[in-house]
Formats: structure tokens, sequence, C-alpha cells
């Protein structure tokens, strides 16, 4: 059996500087869990869809102590059920499959979902602690309005852990000098539709309001437009810690935060 | 550790700046098995300097560097600028020859620089290893070092020569006791603020085009504490800083910030980088004194090269080091190789390094200019001579009329007064001068 | 033209975040499905037309495949919107392959033709023009919930107990702890992100947050560097927050981070970058470092509290 760690190689830069590129903190939890959750005579395995850059996050996980590397040659923008499948061909009948809850650029926290689906394994996504027991895992998951799940893991599952969940092992010296040469296996990635759409900074939208609450017509009018409040007053400066902190104190009085 | 076979390399770099990269390259080219430790994600990561290099030492080592190396202007223009308060004199050389292979000096960013120099010491056989620290030397009984210690699990490396090229300041020169004390007055500040402007802006502003850049370094405009200051031009941002002596920044109380802010707002300055947004800022500390506060440089199983052998020329209207850093490293380098080859490591086998160093620009310059950093930074030539040498000159070029013009004796003499310099220290200073610069 | 349904996965009775949001953002149109999803019709803000499905389910590949499956028995080709909260965004990949369509996560406009999608850390928008039909996750928070109209009509569904995966079992769903509710519910709170360069940073913050009677929250990436408590993060993923007062320190303003933020009357960014989401949304927008700010900050308020 095989327990796979899937790492995504991100350049978490707007000028594509690809020397700062690396694994997010969440697949470095991912990877740390795939070596804490094999067990004795299991396969650790950590599986890359992405360019030739790709490799050098494979090393420094095979330092780490894996037992084989792979990378998916395909295309950076392919869609995540296009990475799921080509993944899910490369890992199948793996026991544990651990990614991060999301990739830093993508960013939607679909792929691994697509990957149990395609699979056909149960799936523990978003978590935020996990308890390795001899043959189940106890695991949390957040859920909205800040509530908690507790799952117990017993077979073959994709989970998705935050990346405070585990600190990444530091690879001893001897791993890193061994992964220098080790071998990365090569997959040709499937063909898929590529999401080559232009990326524009966030801006955030208007949003709906609810109905204005005033009696008045002028009331009303008065609440749509908040006039008279002091989100009307936004400002940018420019100012030196000092003027800064000082300003702020200020605001605050003003606002009637302090006394 | 008598098996040299035994080890985990023949040779042991630690730091990837340009001397390490330089030294493993050597080494490397001389066939010997070679590692270089960084402790940086990548070389050249948090490297900081000025911004210009003089790789001329390179010919050698990666020939036709000129092609491949991550370049952003090639130095056409130098300056020096001598600031008083409100006045600016420059002597300034311009050869457009200089942009033409086999070029002179180039400005270029060291996370480029440092980085592509590490590359060629991996094409030449060097295993590079980067996250890694170096913490502390292997030494056997005798004393002889024989590897390192790192802050990685299972992190002792063996070797026959450790090349120490950690930089400034360097923890492995002092762990293997090869300096004497260091004294605070034997370091400089340096300080740099990296300056975004559209390229056609900075082409303008400094009369040049395409690929050519322009180095300017500053004697004054530095508010009263001694150092200097620079000026130079990458392809879209200028790099702006000032080196400050370390004692009187502190007897000055003054903030570091503070002195670049004046400088930038000087009269000669404020127009270069007007509208400018800063884009970084950053420290470092510079070895000053040169030759005086220079370590043994040798010792049983390692040596030292780089500004961790204060090989660095900060001497006003000078600074360069990465050039010094650069081709110790590669006599270190060879000489290590040379050593292991026959199978003698200790002090003695290694000091064909020191006579290198010896024969080449890298001591010569250094012992040349012994006293030329002293001369510089001295209060004289800081606090006094920046406003009689600019009021002089204010006077020859002001035009009075219908006032005659004064003869140029008289002005010398009324300014050098008024300045309060004696002139048993003006023929002094300029004899030092000389002979240093000459 | 085919028009948007929601589907909004019901855990328990409870709408998850951006439920409403969802509902509206499909003109009215929507699925309710999970537990308890009949005693969930009420207050659905924009809700027109509403089929209900009332199944047990916690896993989130049967709920989707569910979902699918009574898309299919209503005739529904429409192009579907889902909540990103943690159940949708988990179910919505199952039901995108059970529908055969492509997927878009973290949205944050879905119109039949065009969809804007959060990427890079919620900094950065794409715009994808989707030619058929497709299942779309919408980031709660980003567009606000329409006023109540009348009452929805409302029709329930009957699909039978779908088969959930046995390899993984909801236990138990724990109420918030108690140590998060002072964030929650803090009328005032003091936010740090990545512009704050240290652990011992976040010390520091929490104690200007009490010398001015607030809470402290953080972004993301600062949870996931281990310099903060998951309770202390703010966001759709985290704890959702509706403070009078936000002050932002080295925040960003990705969507993900300010959706969970609500509408505070006052807000105080303190960053190096100009023109980023969080300086756009503040009253007053101070550009400088925020580090040095709270040190000035804590030599400001202990000088004031000493006289
Ligand atoms: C403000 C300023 C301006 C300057 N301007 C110029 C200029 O314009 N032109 C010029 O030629 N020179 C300039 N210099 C000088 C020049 O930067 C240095 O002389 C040069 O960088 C020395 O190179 P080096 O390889 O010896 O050391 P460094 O460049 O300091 O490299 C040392 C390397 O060792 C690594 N390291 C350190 N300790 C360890 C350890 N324990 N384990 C592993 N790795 C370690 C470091 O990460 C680094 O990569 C300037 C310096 C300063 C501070
Ligand atoms: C599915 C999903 C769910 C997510 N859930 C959440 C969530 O619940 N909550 C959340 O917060 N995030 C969440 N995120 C992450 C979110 O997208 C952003 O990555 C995160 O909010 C950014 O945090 P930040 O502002 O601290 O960091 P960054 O985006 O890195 O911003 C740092 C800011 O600090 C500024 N800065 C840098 N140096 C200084 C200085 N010296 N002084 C002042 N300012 C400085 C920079 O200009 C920048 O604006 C989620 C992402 C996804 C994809
Ligand atoms: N190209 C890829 N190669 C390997 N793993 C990936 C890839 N894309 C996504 N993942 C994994 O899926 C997680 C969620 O990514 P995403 O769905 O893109 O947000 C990541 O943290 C990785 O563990």
């Amino acid at each position: 059996m095989t327990v796979v760690a899937c790492l995504k190689w991100v350049i978490p830069r707007v000028d594509d500087d690809d020397r700062f590129a690396g694994i997010s903190a969440a697949d470095q939890s991912a990877l740390e869990f795939a070596l804490l959750s094999a067990r004795p005579g299991e396969d650790v395995v950590a599986v890359s869809a992405g360019p030739l850059g790709a490799e050098r996050a494979l090393r420094d996980a095979v330092a780490c102590g894996l037992s084989r590397a792979i990378r998916i040659d395909l295309d950076p923008r392919a869609s995540s059920s296009a990475v799921a499948s080509s993944i899910a061909s490369a890992v199948a009948g793996a026991r544990l499959v651990w990614c991060g809850d999301y990739s830093l650029d993508r960013g939607t926290g679909s792929m691994p979902g697509f990957l149990a689906a395609r699979l056909g394994i149960g799936q523990a996504l978003g978590l935020i602690d996990v308890t390795i027991g001899d043959d189940s895992m106890s695991v949390v998951r957040r859920l909205d309005g800040a509530r908690r799940e507790i799952m117990r893991v017993t077979g073959p599952a994709v989970l998705s852990v935050e990346g405070s969940t585990a600190r990444l092992r530091r690879a001893s010296l001897r791993g890193v000098l061994a992964a220098d040469n080790a071998i990365i296996d090569v997959i040709a990635g499937m063909s898929s539709p590529i999401d080559a759409v232009d990326e524009k900074p966030y801006r955030p939208r208007a949003r709906a309001l609810a109905a204005p609450s005033g009696t008045s017509a002028l009331d009303r009018v008065r609440s749509l437009t908040d006039a008279g409040t002091a989100t009307q007053r936004s400002e940018t400066v420019v100012l030196d810690p000092p003027e800064a902190a000082a300003r702020i104190v200020g605001a605050l009085r003003d606002w009637g935060y302090l006394g | 550790m008598n098996r040299p076979d035994a080890n985990d390399a023949d040779v042991i770099v630690v730091g990837a700046g340009p001397a390490g990269s330089c030294a493993a390259i050597a080494a490397a080219r001389a066939g010997r098995r070679v590692i270089l430790i960084e402790r940086g994600p990548f070389p050249g990561s948090k490297n900081m300097y000025g911004g210009v290099v003089y790789p001329r030492i390179l010919d050698e080592l990666v020939p036709r560097w000129w092609e491949t190396a991550p370049v952003q202007r090639w130095v056409v223009r130098r300056s020096t600028m001598i600031l008083s308060e409100t006045g600016a004199l420059s002597v300034d050389y311009r050869s457009n020859a200089w942009g033409q292979p086999p070029y002179n000096g180039a400005t270029a960013y060291r996370p480029d620089f440092d980085e592509w120099l590490s590359r060629q010491a991996v094409a030449a056989g060097a295993q590079l290893v980067t996250s890694t620290t170096v913490t502390g030397l292997l030494r056997d009984a005798s004393g002889r070092v024989v590897g390192v210690r790192t802050d990685r699990p299972d992190g002792d490396l063996t070797a026959s020569v450790v090349i120490a090229c950690d930089g400034v300041n360097s923890f492995l020169a002092k762990e293997a006791g090869l300096y004497s004390a260091t004294d605070p007055s034997n370091f400089t500040l340096g300080v740099k603020e990296t300056l975004a402007l559209p390229k056609h802006v900075i082409d303008e502003r400094f009369g040049v085009r395409d690929d050519q850049g322009v180095d300017i370094e500053i004697l004054g405009g530095t508010s009263g504490v001694n150092g200097g200051g620079f000026v130079y031009t990458n392809l879209d941002t200028i790099a702006l800083g000032v080196v400050l002596k370390l004692p009187k920044l502190a007897a000055q109380k003054k903030r570091p910030e503070e002195i670049i802010a004046t400088l930038k707002a000087h009269p000669a300055i404020a127009p270069l980088i007007e509208g400018a947004e800063v884009k970084e800022y950053s420290a470092h500390v510079i070895p000053e004194a040169g030759y005086s506060m220079m370590p043994t440089m040798v010792t049983d199983g390692m040596v030292v090269a780089g500004d961790a052998a204060a090989l660095c020329l900060a001497a006003g209207i000078w600074l360069e080091g990465v050039n010094f850093a650069m081709a110790s490293g590669m006599c270190a380098g060879e000489a290590a190789a040379a050593a292991v080859a026959r199978n003698d490591v200790s002090a003695k086998g290694l000091a064909p390094y020191t006579d290198k160093l010896n024969a080449t620009f890298v001591l010569r310059d250094h012992k040349k200019l012994r006293k030329v950093p002293g001369l510089v930074l001295s209060d004289r030539v800081q606090q006094r001579y920046p406003a009689f040498v600019t009021s002089v000159v204010e006077r020859v070029f002001r035009v009075d009329n219908p006032q005659p013009k004064p003869g140029l004796r008289r002005i010398v003499r009324q300014e050098r007064k008024r300045a309060g310099i004696k002139l048993s220290e003006l023929i002094r200073d300029g004899w030092t001068g000389l002979r240093g610069f000459g | 033209m085919s028009a948007l349904v929601a589907v909004v996965p019901v855990r328990a009775g409870v709408v998850p975040a951006g439920g409403l949001e969802a509902i509206a953002e499909a003109g009215g149109r929507a699925i309710l499905i999970g537990s308890g999803a009949s005693t969930a019709t009420t207050d659905l803000g924009a809700a027109r037309d509403v089929t209900v499905v009332d199944i047990n389910v916690s896993d989130p590949q049967a709920w989707g495949r569910a979902a699918a499956d009574v898309l299919s028995r209503l005739g529904l080709a429409d192009s579907v919107v889902v909540p990103a909260s943690p159940d949708g965004r988990d179910l919505a990949p199952h039901l995108a392959l059970a529908l055969g369509v492509e997927l878009f996560s973290g949205a944050t406009e879905v119109t039949p033709t065009r969809v804007r999608v959060a990427r890079r850390g919620g900094l950065a928008i794409a715009e994808h023009r989707p030619a058929g039909r497709f299942v779309a996750t919408l980031q709660p928070g980003v567009r606000g919930v329409d006023p109540a109209s009348m009452a929805p009509t409302v029709n329930n569904v009957d699909i039978g107990a779908p088969e959930s995966s046995t390899a993984v079992m909801s236990q138990e769903v724990l109420p918030p702890d108690v140590s998060t509710m002072d964030l929650a519910e803090a009328p005032r709170i003091v936010g740090g992100g990545a512009g704050l360069t240290d652990a011992e940073r976040f010390a520091q913050l929490a104690e200007f947050a009490k010398s001015i009677d607030a809470s402290m929250g953080v972004t993301r990436v600062i949870t996931d560097r281990g310099w903060a408590p998951h309770q202390r993060q703010i966001g759709t993923t985290g704890i959702v927050v509706d403070p009078k007062l936000y002050l932002a320190f080295g925040v960003s303003g990705a969507v993900q981070h300010t959706s969970g933020l609500g509408q505070p009357d006052h807000i105080i960014s303190v960053n190096t970058d100009a023109h980023c989401p969080m300086m756009q949304m503040a009253d007053l927008a101070i550009v400088s470092d925020a580090n040095a700010v709270l040190d000035e900050l804590a030599a400001l308020l202990s000088k004031d509290s000493a006289s």
C-alpha cells in the first residue's frame, strides 16, 4: 500500500520569479502527515503535476525521506479536475492521499474533492487537526459559524489539511545531498482544457443593501447614501511611524472609541 | 582523518556569495569533489551591496561571462562628487568603450548575479546545498579543521579543506581563531535604498542610453557622519546609499534613514531621483579598514576569502568588494585543490594561497591603499575639505563682474583659513593621497 | 438561455454562510438539500422558488451526487450556484462531476454567461465566459443579501436515503469554541496580517488590542505560520465577525478575509501598499510600516496611561 502527498509547485509572486517558488505551508503539512501516517513497509510517494521546476520541490520532499517522487508533466494552468484525473491515474490504489486545503495561486481547494471522486474513495477536507491512531484517524474539520466537525477515517481517503496543522520536518544533510541525484519519475499528463484567462486585481463588488429603514423619504435617502457618517471621509495618507501612531490615536478619539 | 577519500568532499566551501562560488568553480575545475553550502534559499537571496561589479577577474573562470551574466547596465560614466551643504563638485569620466565587450564594470542585482555565479559552480561539478547554515567547525585532535557542522539533522560533513567565504564578520574565521579582536571602528554600515523610475527617465537624467549606466561615488553629504555615498543606475531603478563609520554614527545619534533622506534632498541629488518610489531599504556591515584589519588567511585545513578575510575596499571613491571576493575565492579554490592533490593541507601546504593574493591586485591594491581609508574617513577630509574645495571652486567660477577675478592662490588661502585647515595638514594629506592613489 | 439555480447544503436545519447570497445570485431559485432542510425555509431573503430535499447526509460525495440527482429529476438544465461554505466547497466537485460540467470555485460574481473567480489568495480576479452549463461556488460575503421579498413557494422532493461513504464518518459537530466568542462578538477588532514580520508582533498586537478594549484577529497566512491559533482567524474559513471598528495592520484584504469582516462603521488600515483592497476599504488608510507603527502605538499608549 502507499501513502501519497500531493504537492503543488507555485510561484507566489506577481513577477513570476521562480527562484521564490515552492510548496505552500498547507502542502508542507500534507507531506509531514504522509510521512507520519505511513505504516511500516508502506511506500510514501509525492506527486506534483506541473512544469520541470516542480522537480525542485519534489527533491526537497525526497530529502525528507520519501520512497518515490512522481512529476506529472502538465501545464500549470490545467483545471483542477484535469489535475485530479492525471494524479488519480498515477496513484490509483493508494490508502491515503494527503493534500493541502487549497493552493496558493488557484486557491480553490477543489482538486482534492475531484481526486476523491476519481479515485472513488472517501474524503475529509479542510482539516485543522489530525490524530493518527493505529487503525483509524480522528480528524477535525472546520464548518462555518466557527463550528467544527469531528470525523473518523477508517478506510482509503483523500485528506486535505490547513497549513498550521503540522510543521514539516527538516531534511537531514545526508538526505539533501542524496536527493540531488534521486530519480524522479516523469509521467505525461492528460491533455486537458486550459483555463487561460486574464487576471485583474481584486476589487470588492458593490453590495446589495437591506431595505432602507427610515420612515420619511429624506431619512431613507440619507440612510441609503450614508450621508453624514464617517465612511464618507475615506483618505489615504503617507506618514512616518510616529505620525501614523498619533494619527490613529487621534482618529480613535474623534470617533469616540477612546476617552 | 588521514584517509581523504573517506571524506564527504575534498573541499567544502561555506557561503555562496561571489567569493564562495568562485572558490567552488576553481576547485571543481581542478577535479576536486566540492560541496558549496549556502544558508539562503538560493545564493544571493539575502545578499545586498551598492550595485556595481567589476568582473574582469571572471575572464579566467567564466570565459565570455558578459554574454550570460545578469547585468542591468554597463558602466560608461564614473563620477566622483564632492558635496558641501549646498554645492557640488564633480569629476566625471565617460568612456563609451566600457560599454563594449570585454566591458569594464556593470550594475547588477546581487540575487541575480550571485545565483548566476553559483550556477557556474554547479556546472563545473560542485554540489550546491541551500537553506543550510554552517554552525561550527569540526577539528581533529591536533586542532586541524576537518569539516563543518550544519544546522540540519545528521549535519556534519568532512573534507580535506574548508574554505570560509561566509562574508563580513566571519563567524568561521573567528571560530578558527584567525581574527584578533574585532574593533567596531573597523566597520562601516552600508545603507541603501532602491528607487524605481521608468527607464527612459533614468536615461535622460543620467545622459545614457540603451544598457549604458553610471556610477557616482560621493564624498560629503553624509550629515557630518564620516562616510560616503553612492548613486548607481540599474535598468529601471536607482541604487542610492551611504556608508557610515560606525562609532561616529553612534556618537552623533543620527539614524541612517535620516542621513539618506538628507542626501536625497541635496540640490545636486534631488533632481536625479525626483518622483522615484522607494522599492527597498536595506542595510549591511562592511569591513572598512582594509589591509590593517585582515585576519590570518590560512590555518591547518582551512582558508578564508572575500569579506570574511576583510578583502573589501571601501575608501570613499572606491566601493569594491565583489571583485576582490571573486579573485580571492578563485585563488583559495586553486590553492585548496592543489594542496589536496599534494596531500598537504596544513597551513604550510595552503600557504600558496597567500602568495597568490600577494602577487595579484587583491593584496597589492589593499597594500597600496592601506592608508587611504583612514585619510578619506578622517575628520578633515570628511568635515572640512568638502566645504573648502567647493567654496574654492565656487569662487573661481563665480562671475562677479565688474569686480576683477581674484587670483586662484589667494582664493585657496582665504578659503583654507576659513575652513580651518592648516597648510601642513593639507600638504601631508595630499602626499598620502598621492602615494595611495598614484 | 438557461438561468441559474442555487444548491444550498443544509446541516441540522442551518443554512450555511453565504447560502442566502447564493440564492439571491441565482435570482431566487434554490434547492435546499440536507438534514433538516424542511425546517430552514423561513428568512430566505430573496428566495422565490424553493425546492426542499430533506435527507440525512453529511458525506459531501453522497451530498453532491444527491443534488445532481434532484436536478435531473426536476428536469433542470440550469447552471448551479453553491455557497463556498465548507460543505458547499466540499460537495461542489462531486456535483460538477455527476453533472459532467465544469466547476468554477470561489466566484465573486456569477451570471449564466460570466463567472468572476478569486485567484492568488483572493487578490486577483479571473473572468470566465463559460459556453455551456457549469457549477460555481460563490464566496460568502461578496454580494450582500437582497431585502426579503414575499414568502417563496416551497415544494418538497423525496429521493430516499443516499448511500454514504464508510471510509470517513462524521462523529460529532462541535459548537463554536468559547475562546473564539470574544472575537465573533467583539465590537472592536484589531487585525494583523503578513505585513507583521514575526510571531512576537502578534503578542504586541494583542497587547495593543487590549489597551483599546479590542479583540485580536488575524489572517489565514498568520494561522498557517502558526503565529496565532485557528480561533483567531477572521474570514470565510475562520470566524465571521461584525465589529464596529476594525484596525488592520499589514493585511492585504483578500476576499476570503474581508468576506468574514461584516460591515464595520470605521476601518483603519496600515499598509506599505497604498493600493491593496484593505486600504481601499479603509476610512483612514495609512501608508507606513505596520511594525514600526505598532512600536510607536505601544509607546504612545503607555505614555498616555502613565500620565
Ligand atoms: C552597502 C554596501 C555597498 C556595497 N557596494 C559595493 C559595490 O557597489 N561594488 C562592490 O564590488 N562591492 C560592494 N560592496 C561590498 C561587497 O558587497 C562585498 O565585498 C562582497 O559581497 C563580498 O563577497 P563575499 O562572497 O565575500 O561575501 P557575501 O557576499 O557576504 O557572501 C557570503 C555568503 O555566505 C553566506 N553565509 C554566511 N554565513 C553562512 C553560514 N554560517 N552558513 C552558510 N552560509 C553562510 C551568506 O548567505 C552569503 O551568501 C558593498 C557592500 C555594502 C554593504
Ligand atoms: C479557500 C480559501 C479560504 C481562505 N480563507 C481565509 C480566511 O478565512 N481568512 C483569511 O484571512 N484568509 C483566508 N484565505 C487566504 C486569503 O486568500 C489570503 O491569502 C490572506 O487573507 C492574506 O493574508 P494577509 O493579508 O495577511 O497576507 P498578504 O496577502 O501576503 O498581505 C500582506 C500585506 O502586508 C503588507 N505589508 C508588507 N509589509 C508591510 C509592512 N512592513 N507594513 C505594513 N504593511 C506591510 C503588504 O503590502 C500586503 O498588503 C483563504 C484562501 C482560500 C483560497
Ligand atoms: N498541480 C498539482 N500537483 C499536485 N498537487 C496539487 C496540484 N494542484 C493541487 N494540488 C493539491 O491540491 C491541494 C488543493 O489545491 P487547489 O484545489 O488547487 O486549491 C493543494 O494544496 C495540493 O495538495
